[in-house]
């Protein structure tokens, strides 16, 4: 089975009926199960604090939601992140591709590599690493965690569950 | 046209709607005018409260929901144009409050201030119900209309620049409260469940 199709599978146990997102190449085909599912409104969005904030609105119609973009759109939205999210104390579950990994030689996704990680633990904004398949299973917990800390949720997808050896 | 003036005539024809402020002298106009706890004051995250507010739409399609924007917050997240109007949320009414200036940061002026057309970029954003609209008797007339049109609805709202920072207070509470404020408020009116059973 694949991971995209895994990771659709918990997100609708959950009950997530929102997903905003902005593509980086490891999530796509995430993005494109979320976008062809009817019980799921899809919001393309043009940057990636749109996406955070969308679903922090949504939060207040009662509604499960689910970020999904890449780490450099991570870096690009912690702001956001800190003065709406932890400000206010609303959760909001993001789903990141975790670039920059030992695995992944791309030069322009080192910086995100190194400095991710202690950037998220200065903000304390909780966050787990699912390398393997058999680890997505743990998304109904995260979740919970997310909404329970009410903060922002990092879940990482790593380059090994996305793309194989 | 002062921001106080229109805010006293939204608030007269916001019927039953939920709102958003962006932080700012708009918001703190909103709050004396209504001192509605359906409203969430976002204080914070400059520029997205009106991605806030399109989120808040999108879960709530039944609801009408008002976002008072600002034009310093919107040169911020221009973006939210395109996917506001992707989204096509009929139940969205934006309102940006435009001086032209920063005006809690004394008055500084906006970029570009002179050449800027915000209803033709939300009108280039693919928004077809855009207007300006410059005084309270055009804003008594319209506001019925568009309160009543399916969205989004963008209207600019061209006010004077005023130089007092902070001559009327902000909302009472912050942080968290707004979140339970608002929350609670929306459970109530709308008898969904926005928090769990433990309160988070």
């Amino acid at each position: 089975m694949e991971p995209y199709q895994r990771i659709h599978e918990e997100l609708t146990r959950v009950g997530v009926t929102l997903a905003a997102t902005l593509p980086d190449d490891w999530v796509g085909p995430l993005i494109g199960r979320l976008d062809a599912d009817p019980s799921v409104i899809h919001v393309p969005v043009a940057r990636e604090a749109e996406a955070v904030t969308i679903c922090s609105g949504a939060f207040f119609g009662g509604v499960r939601s689910v970020a999904v973009i890449g780490n450099t759109g991570l870096l690009t939205c912690t702001g956001e992140l800190a003065t709406l999210n932890l400000r206010h104390q609303i959760p909001v579950f993001c789903i990141v591709s975790m670039r920059g990994s030992i695995d992944d030689h791309r030069v322009y996704q080192e910086i995100q590599g190194r400095r991710t990680i202690p950037l998220l633990q200065a903000y304390d904004f909780p966050y787990h690493v699912v390398d393997r398949l058999d680890e997505i299973g743990c998304i109904p917990n995260a979740y919970e965690a997310c909404r329970l800390q009410k903060r922002p949720f990092i879940l990482f997808l790593t380059r090994r569950l996305l793309k194989g050896q | 046209m002062k921001t106080r003036d229109a805010m006293k005539v939204l608030a007269a024809h916001r019927g039953g709607s939920l709102a958003v402020c962006a932080l700012g002298m708009a918001s703190n106009e909103w709050w004396a005018a209504t001192k509605s706890e359906e409203t969430f004051y976002v204080h914070g995250a400059m520029g997205f409260a009106a991605s806030f507010a399109l989120g808040l739409a999108l879960s709530l399609p039944k609801e009408h929901v008002l976002l008072f924007n600002a034009d310093g917050s919107l040169c911020m997240n221009l973006g939210c144009l395109l996917t506001e109007a992707g989204a096509a949320p009929k139940n969205l009414k934006h309102f940006v409050v435009d001086n032209r200036v920063y005006q809690t940061v004394s008055a500084v002026p906006m970029v570009n201030r002179n050449l800027s057309d915000y209803v033709g970029i939300a009108r280039a954003a693919g928004i077809a119900k855009a207007r300006e609209i410059d005084n309270v008797a055009d804003l008594e007339r319209l506001a019925p209309e568009i309160m009543a049109s399916d969205g989004p609805y963008f209207v600019n709202l061209r006010v004077e620049a005023e130089s007092a920072h902070l001559a009327v207070p902000p909302n009472n509470y912050e942080g968290a409260e707004v979140k339970f404020r608002f929350g609670r408020a929306v459970e109530k009116r709308l008898g969904i469940k926005v928090f769990g059973p433990q309160g988070y």
